[in-house]
C-alpha cells in the first residue's frame, strides 16, 4: 500500500515537473554559438534582417543569430530589465538612451570602446579577414551626430551603436493646400453654365495657405483651415450653429512635442549639470503649454493620446461626414501610415506633402533625433565578441543600411549609402504617393544638422513620460478662471513625479 | 446559528404584540369577523404589490441583461451602422462576418487552445492535490494536524497581490536554478529555472487553493468514519477507499470545484499578463484586451463585440448546464474565479 | 514486531505525505512571498536591478515614506476608497431589495433568478469593454466650444430621449465624477449576482413563522422588511459587506475593462488608478515600494475587516 501511495505521489510530482520540463526542450545543440537579439521590427523589416543575418552567418558559420520581436520599445525595456535581474538578458537589443541608463543600474551594458579600438584580425569563412575594431574610414563614414549619441552617458564611454535614425516631420495634404492656393490665385471661376465670373474668394486671405515653417504660421494656417471648412457649410447648418468637422493639425507624440519645444525655445528640459536634473518647470515652458491649450480649445490640434489613436487616422480619413485633419506631425519612419488608402486603380485620394516641423526660432532649428541604437549586454567574452561583430556588420554594411531604409523610411547612419545605386534610385523616385518613404527620408536628410538629443540618465525615461502626460493634462484644462494657475500646478506635480520615479 | 427563541421575543417586543394575540383561537375569531372586508382589500393590495414586484424585478432584469443585448446586436452591425449618430436598437442587417473577422483579429483560436489547456491541466492537478489534502485532514490522524490546518486557514486572509511581487521573481529564477545555470553554463538549468512564457507558470503557482481543501474536507467529514474503519479492516487501501467511496459521495462538491477552477482560468488576467505574453501562451482575457481591432485607422467595435461574445459564450453554456453546481459552489465560496 | 512498529510510525506521519504536494507549493508560492515582501518593504529603495549586482540596501521605513508621500499613490488610495464607499452599500441594498422581491414571488422566480446570476459568469474585462462601448462618445474636443461629435453612444441617447443633456462619461476631458459613476454602475452590476445569491439563500432559510406573525399583526411591508428581514439576514449581510469591502479594496480589472491599461480616460492616464494598479505599476522597477504598498493595502483591508466584524458583532442577531 505504501508503495502505491508513494508511486502515486511520485506521479503527481512528475506531472508538475513535466510541465516545467516542457520549457526545457527546444534548443537543439548544433555546436554553434547562439547570439540572441531583441528588437521591435515588423515583418517587412524582419525579412530584410533575415537576408543579412544569412550573409553574416555565411561569413561566420560558428555563430547563429536568434532574433525575436518583443512588442514595442517599452516592452523590450521592461522585459530586459526583468531578465537582467536573473541574468537572462539577450546578447544584443534595440535600445534608446534611457534604456541603457536603466540597464546600467545593474552595470549590465558592455562598453564598446575596447572593441572599437581593437586591431585584432579576425578570419572569416570566405577566406577574407577583417579587424575586430572599426577602421578610421568606418568611423569617419558614420554621421558624426549619430555616432556620438552612444557616448552621451556622462562618462565619455561608448555604450551604443546607431542602427538607423528618424525624426519628426510635418505631413500635409498637398492636394488640399494646392486647391486652396488655386482659389486664392484665380481671378475668375466658371459658374454652372461655364461662363467666367469673378471669383468671390479671389485674394481672400483665408485661402492663402502656405506650409507653415514656424509655430506662428502654424497658428495662422490652422485658423485659415477652419475658416475654409466653415465656409463650406450650408446656410442651414451655419444658422444652426454647426461647425466644420475638421481638426487642422494632429500631433502624434505629446512627449516629443514638449521636449522639442524646450529645445527650440532653449528653455530647458533636463540636464546633467547642476543638482537639479528636471528643469522644465519654467515660465517659457508654461507659456507655450498655455498657448497650445488655447489651440486645443479653439479646435486647432489634437494629439494621439487625447484622440485615442494615431492622429494619422484623422489625416488619411476620407469618409463623408468623418472628422478630417489636413496636417499631421509624426515620425518620419511612419510615412506609409500617413498615406491614404489607394483606390482600385492604385490612385491615392490625395497627395501627401512632407515638410520639416515648424520652428519657434527660424535661426535655431531643432528637430528630435530618434530611432533605435544597439547595445550589447555583459556576458562571456566570446559571446560579446560575436555580438560586436554582428552589431558592427549591421551598422556598417551599405546594403543593409540601404535596404533597411527603403523598407522602413528610417535614415541610414552611414554616409556611404549614397554610393548604393539602388538607394540613389529609390531616393530619386520620391513622391507623395507610392514612394512616400523615400520622400520622408529626403526631408530628414536635409535636416541632419538640426538634430538634438536629450541627456540620458536614470529617470530620463520617466521625465519623457511625465512631460507627455503633462502636456495632455494641460491641453484638457477646462475653461476655468485661472488657467495659468492650473498649468503651474500641473507642472509642479510633473516635477514631483519625475523625482519620485528617478529616485 | 439562529436563536429562534431570542429572535421571536425580540420581534414581539418590537411590535408591542401582546402574548394573547398570538393565540390562534383569538386570531381565528378576529379573522372570521372581518373576513369579507379584509379579504377583498387584502386581495387588491396583494395583486397590486405583486404587480409592483414583477415590474421592479423585470425592470432590473432588463437593466442587467441590456449589456448582453447590446453586445449581441452590436456584434452583427456594420461599422457604419454602429457609428450612426443615433444608434439603432436592432440591426438593419446581420453581419455575421464580424464573428469570423473578430475571431481572426484577436487570434481567438490559439487563445482558446491555450486557455483550455491551462484550464484542464490545472484543474486536474489541483483536484488531485485538493482531494489528497482534504482526505488527510478529514480522515487521518497525524502529528501537528490542527496547527497545520490553522496555518493554512490563516494564509487565506492575505491578499494575493502581496504574493505576486515575489512569485514574479520566483518564476523568473526558480530556486536560483537559472543563476546557477548561467554560472556553470548549463542551458538546461537556465531554461528549467526560467518559467516566463511557459504553461508551467500559468498552472503551478495556483494549484493549491486552501479554500477548496477546506470545502472538500468539510464534505468528507460528513461521510461516517465507520465506513473508513470497515474498509481498513477489509484491507482496502486508502487510495482505493478514496476513489471508490469518498469521491463518489463528495461528487457534487468536486464538480463545483472543477467548474469554479475552470472559470478561474478563463477569467484570469493579472498574473497571465505579467508572465505570459507570447502568442503561444497568452490566455484569452489578456489576448482579447490586447487585441487591436483597428481597421483603416478606426476601431471596429462590431468586431470587438463579436470577439467578446465569442469569449463569453463558453461560460454561458457551462452555466446553463451546471447552474445548480455553480450556484452552490459560489454561495459557499464567495470567490470569483 | 519491528514491522508493526514501523507501520505505526508511518501511520503517524502518513498525513504529511498526502499533504506534501500542497505544502511544498504553498511554501514556495505563498509562505516565502509573505516573508520576502516584508523583507523588500523594509530595504530602502530596493530594486532587483541593483540587487542583481550585489548592491546593499539599508533597512528602514523609507519605502513607506516615499509611497505615502507620493501624490499618485494618494490618488490611487482615494479612488479605491471612493469606489468602495459607493459600491458596497449600493450593491448590498440593491441586492437585498431584489432578493426580498425574488423571495416573495413564485411564478418565473427561477427564471429571473438565473438572469440576475448571469453577470457572474462573465469575464469582467470582456464585459467591461461592452460597458465602455455603451458609454463611449465618438468625437473630439469634447467639452470645449469647438466640440465635434460623431456618435453620442447609447447611454447618452437614452438620456437625450428623456430630454437630458448628454454627459461625457469616459472620453478625454471627462469629469472625474462621471468616470466614477460609470465605474460604480459597472462594479455594482458585476457584484449583484453573488450578493443576491447569498442573501436569497439566507432568506430561504429564514423561518416563515416570523412573517406570519408580522402579517397577522398587520405590520406594514416596509416595517416587516426593516424590523424582521434585515435583522434576520444580518449574518448574511455582514458577510456580503465584508467580502464586498475586501474585493472593493482590490478593485483593478474592472477599471482595466472600462478604461484599458491606462487606468483613465484618454489623455489622463492613471486618473482612476487603484491600490492594486499602483502595486503593479511599481512592480517592474521599484519592488521595494511595491512591497510597501502591498503591506499598506493588507493593513487597510485588515483594519476595515476588523471594524466590519466588530460592528456586525454588535448589530448582528445570531
Amino acid at each position: 500500500m505504501k508503495k502505491r501511495l508513494v508511486a502515486f505521489l511520485l506521479l503527481v510530482v512528475m506531472m508538475v515537473s513535466a510541465c516545467a520540463g516542457l520549457t526545457a526542450c527546444g534548443t537543439p545543440d548544433d555546436g554553434k554559438l547562439h547570439i540572441s537579439f531583441y528588437h521591435t521590427m515588423g515583418q517587412n523589416l524582419r525579412d530584410v534582417l533575415d537576408r543579412y543575418i544569412a550573409q553574416f552567418e555565411a561569413l561566420y558559420p560558428q555563430y547563429k543569430i536568434d532574433h525575436q520581436q518583443i512588442g514595442s520599445y517599452d516592452d523590450v525595456r521592461d522585459q530586459i530589465a526583468t531578465e537582467i535581474t536573473v541574468g537572462n538578458q539577450p546578447n544584443i537589443a534595440y535600445c534608446y538612451p534611457d534604456h541603457v541608463a536603466l540597464y546600467n543600474l545593474a552595470y549590465a551594458v558592455k562598453t564598446l570602446d575596447e572593441f572599437i579600438d581593437s586591431t585584432e584580425v579576425i578570419e572569416r569563412a570566405d577566406g577574407t579577414t577583417e579587424i575586430l575594431g572599426l577602421t578610421e574610414e568606418q568611423k569617419a563614414d558614420f554621421i558624426q551626430a549619430y555616432y556620438e549619441e552612444g557616448r552621451q552617458f556622462g562618462d565619455d564611454l561608448m555604450y551604443t551603436m546607431p542602427l538607423s535614425k528618424s525624426t519628426e516631420v510635418l505631413y500635409y495634404n498637398k492636394t488640399f493646400f494646392d486647391a486652396c492656393k488655386a482659389i486664392y490665385d484665380a481671378e475668375f471661376i466658371k459658374d454652372a453654365n461655364g461662363n467666367n465670373v469673378a471669383n468671390p474668394n479671389y485674394h481672400n486671405e483665408i485661402y492663402n495657405l502656405k506650409v507653415p515653417t514656424t509655430w506662428d504660421e502654424m497658428e495662422e494656417t490652422c485658423a485659415k483651415i477652419i475658416a475654409i471648412e466653415n465656409a463650406k457649410l450650408s446656410d442651414a447648418d451655419k444658422a444652426a450653429g454647426k461647425k466644420a468637422n475638421v481638426i487642422p493639425l494632429g500631433y502624434d507624440s505629446e512627449s516629443n512635442w514638449f521636449i522639442t519645444m524646450c529645445e527650440q525655445l532653449k528653455s530647458g528640459y533636463t540636464t546633467l549639470e547642476g543638482d537639479e536634473k528636471f528643469i522644465f518647470d519654467n515660465e517659457t515652458n508654461r507659456k507655450f503649454v498655455e498657448r497650445f491649450r488655447e489651440w486645443y480649445t479653439k479646435g486647432y490640434v489634437t494629439t494621439q493620446e487625447i484622440h485615442g489613436s494615431y492622429t494619422s487616422s484623422l489625416f488619411v480619413e476620407q469618409g463623408a461626414g468623418k472628422t478630417k485633419s489636413y496636417m499631421s506631425i509624426g515620425s518620419s519612419a511612419g510615412a506609409t501610415h500617413q498615406r491614404p488608402t489607394a483606390d482600385a486603380n492604385g490612385k491615392y485620394p490625395f497627395e501627401v506633402g512632407i515638410a520639416p516641423i515648424p520652428q519657434a526660432d527660424a535661426t535655431n532649428p531643432k528637430v528630435i533625433s530618434q530611432g533605435p541604437s544597439l547595445c550589447i549586454f555583459e556576458d562571456s567574452a566570446e559571446e560579446m565578441k560575436a555580438s560586436w561583430l554582428f552589431v558592427k556588420f549591421l551598422c556598417t554594411n551599405i546594403g543593409f543600411q540601404a535596404d533597411f531604409s527603403i523598407a522602413s523610411g528610417y535614415v541610414p547612419v552611414i554616409k556611404s549609402v549614397d554610393t548604393d545605386e539602388l538607394y540613389a534610385e529609390h531616393l530619386e523616385s520620391a513622391d507623395g504617393g507610392d514612394n512616400i518613404a523615400a520622400l520622408s527620408v529626403k526631408v530628414c536628410l536635409a535636416q541632419e544638422a538640426y538634430y538634438y538629443t536629450s541627456p540620458a540618465f536614470n529617470g530620463s525615461s520617466a521625465a519623457r513620460d511625465e512631460v507627455g502626460a503633462l502636456l495632455q493634462k494641460c491641453l484638457l484644462i477646462k475653461n476655468v478662471a485661472d488657467v495659468p494657475a492650473e498649468i503651474k500646478k500641473a507642472f509642479a506635480e510633473a516635477i514631483a513625479n519625475c523625482k519620485y520615479k528617478a529616485d | 446559528m439562529f436563536d429562534i427563541k431570542k429572535i421571536s421575543e425580540k420581534i414581539s417586543s418590537l411590535f408591542g404584540a401582546k402574548k394573547e394575540q398570538n393565540d390562534t383561537s383569538v386570531l381565528k375569531t378576529m379573522e372570521e369577523k372581518d373576513m369579507s372586508r379584509v379579504n377583498r382589500t387584502q386581495r387588491v393590495v396583494q395583486v397590486l404589490v405583486k404587480i409592483a414586484l414583477y415590474a421592479f424585478l423585470l425592470t432590473m432584469a432588463v437593466i442587467v441583461l441590456f449589456p448582453f443585448y447590446w453586445m449581441l446586436i452590436s456584434s452583427v452591425k456594420s461599422l457604419e451602422e454602429y457609428n450612426l449618430s443615433v444608434p439603432t436598437l436592432f440591426p438593419e442587417a446581420f453581419h455575421f462576418e464580424n464573428y469570423v473577422e473578430g475571431f481572426k483579429t484577436a487570434n481567438l483560436g490559439q487563445l482558446f487552445l491555450n486557455t483550455v489547456f491551462v484550464g484542464v491541466v490545472s484543474t486536474i492537478l489541483s483536484l488531485v492535490i485538493t482531494v489528497l489534502s482534504a482526505f488527510a485532514f478529514a480522515r487521518l490522524e497525524f502529528v501537528g494536524k490542527n496547527a497545520l490546518f490553522a496555518a493554512l486557514l490563516a494564509t487565506m486572509m492575505i491578499p494575493g497581490e502581496l504574493f505576486t511581487i515575489t512569485n514574479y521573481q520566483t518564476i523568473n529564477d526558480f530556486f536560483g536554478l537559472k543563476t546557477l545555470g548561467n554560472q556553470i553554463g548549463s542551458k538546461f538549468l537556465q531554461e528549467i529555472g526560467n518559467w516566463q512564457n511557459t504553461y508551467t507558470v500559468l498552472i503551478v503557482p495556483f494549484l493549491v487553493s486552501v479554500f477548496y481543501i477546506y470545502l472538500l474536507k468539510q464534505n468528507f467529514m460528513q461521510i461516517p468514519n465507520e465506513l473508513y474503519l470497515a474498509a481498513k479492516v477489509d484491507g482496502t487501501t486508502d487510495i482505493k477507499y478514496l476513489w471508490k467511496v469518498m469521491i463518489p459521495l463528495a461528487f457534487p462538491t468536486i464538480i463545483s470545484i472543477t467548474i469554479l477552477k475552470m472559470m478561474g482560468a478563463w477569467n484570469s488576467y493579472i498574473w497571465p499578463r505579467l508572465v505570459a505574453n507570447d502568442d503561444a501562451h497568452k490566455l484569452i482575457t489578456n489576448g482579447l484586451r490586447g487585441a487591436d481591432f483597428t481597421v483603416d485607422s478606426m476601431v471596429h467595435y462590431p468586431r470587438q463585440m463579436a470577439a467578446v461574445a465569442i469569449v463569453s459564450l463558453p461560460l454561458f453554456l457551462v452555466f446553463l448546464f451546471f447552474r445548480k453546481y455553480i450556484m452552490k459552489g459560489v454561495s459557499r465560496s464567495g470567490i470569483k474565479g | 514486531m519491528a514491522e508493526v512498529l514501523k507501520k505505526i510510525k508511518f501511520e503517524k506521519w502518513k498525513g504529511w505525505l498526502y499533504l506534501s504536494p500542497a505544502i511544498i507549493l504553498l511554501l514556495i508560492f505563498t509562505v516565502w512571498p509573505i516573508f520576502n515582501t516584508i523583507r523588500m518593504a523594509f530595504l530602502e529603495d530596493f530594486n532587483t536591478l541593483q540587487a542583481s549586482r550585489g548592491a546593499v540596501f539599508e533597512i528602514g521605513f523609507k519605502n513607506f515614506e516615499k509611497v505615502i508621500g507620493y501624490k499618485d499613490f494618494l490618488t490611487c488610495l482615494g479612488n479605491t476608497m471612493i469606489l468602495c464607499v459607493l459600491t458596497v452599500p449600493l450593491s448590498t441594498i440593491l441586492a437585498l431589495v431584489i432578493a426580498v422581491c425574488l423571495n416573495s414571488i413564485k411564478f418565473l422566480s427561477r427564471f429571473i433568478q438565473t438572469i440576475f446570476f448571469l453577470p457572474y459568469v462573465t469575464n469582467s474585462i470582456a464585459i467591461g469593454m461592452v460597458f465602455a462601448a455603451m458609454f463611449n462618445i465618438v468625437g473630439s474636443f469634447l467639452g470645449t466650444d469647438n466640440q465635434i461629435v460623431q456618435t453620442w453612444g447609447i447611454v447618452n441617447e437614452v438620456l437625450r430621449a428623456f430630454g437630458m443633456e448628454p454627459i461625457n462619461w469616459i472620453n478625454s476631458g471627462s469629469d472625474y465624477w462621471a468616470n466614477i459613476w460609470v465605474m460604480v454602475i459597472y462594479i455594482v452590476w458585476n457584484a449583484l449576482p453573488f450578493k443576491i445569491l447569498i442573501l436569497l439563500g439566507g432568506l430561504q432559510s429564514v423561518n416563515k413563522q416570523y412573517y406570519e406573525a408580522a402579517k397577522i399583526d398587520g405590520t406594514s411591508r416596509i416595517r416587516t422588511f426593516t424590523r424582521i428581514t434585515v435583522p434576520l439576514l444580518s449574518p448574511m449581510i455582514a458577510y456580503v459587506v465584508i467580502t464586498g469591502f475586501i474585493g472593493g479594496f482590490k478593485e483593478y480589472s474592472s477599471i482595466v475593462g472600462i478604461f484599458g491599461d491606462g487606468m483613465g480616460p484618454a489623455g489622463e492616464k492613471g486618473k482612476l488608478n487603484t491600490m492594486v494598479g499602483y502595486i503593479y505599476d511599481s512592480l517592474s522597477l521599484h519592488q521595494g515600494r511595491a512591497s510597501a504598498a502591498a503591506l499598506i493595502l493588507f493593513g487597510i483591508i485588515f483594519i476595515v475587516t476588523m471594524i466590519n466584524l466588530y460592528v456586525s458583532k454588535k448589530k448582528t442577531h445570531y
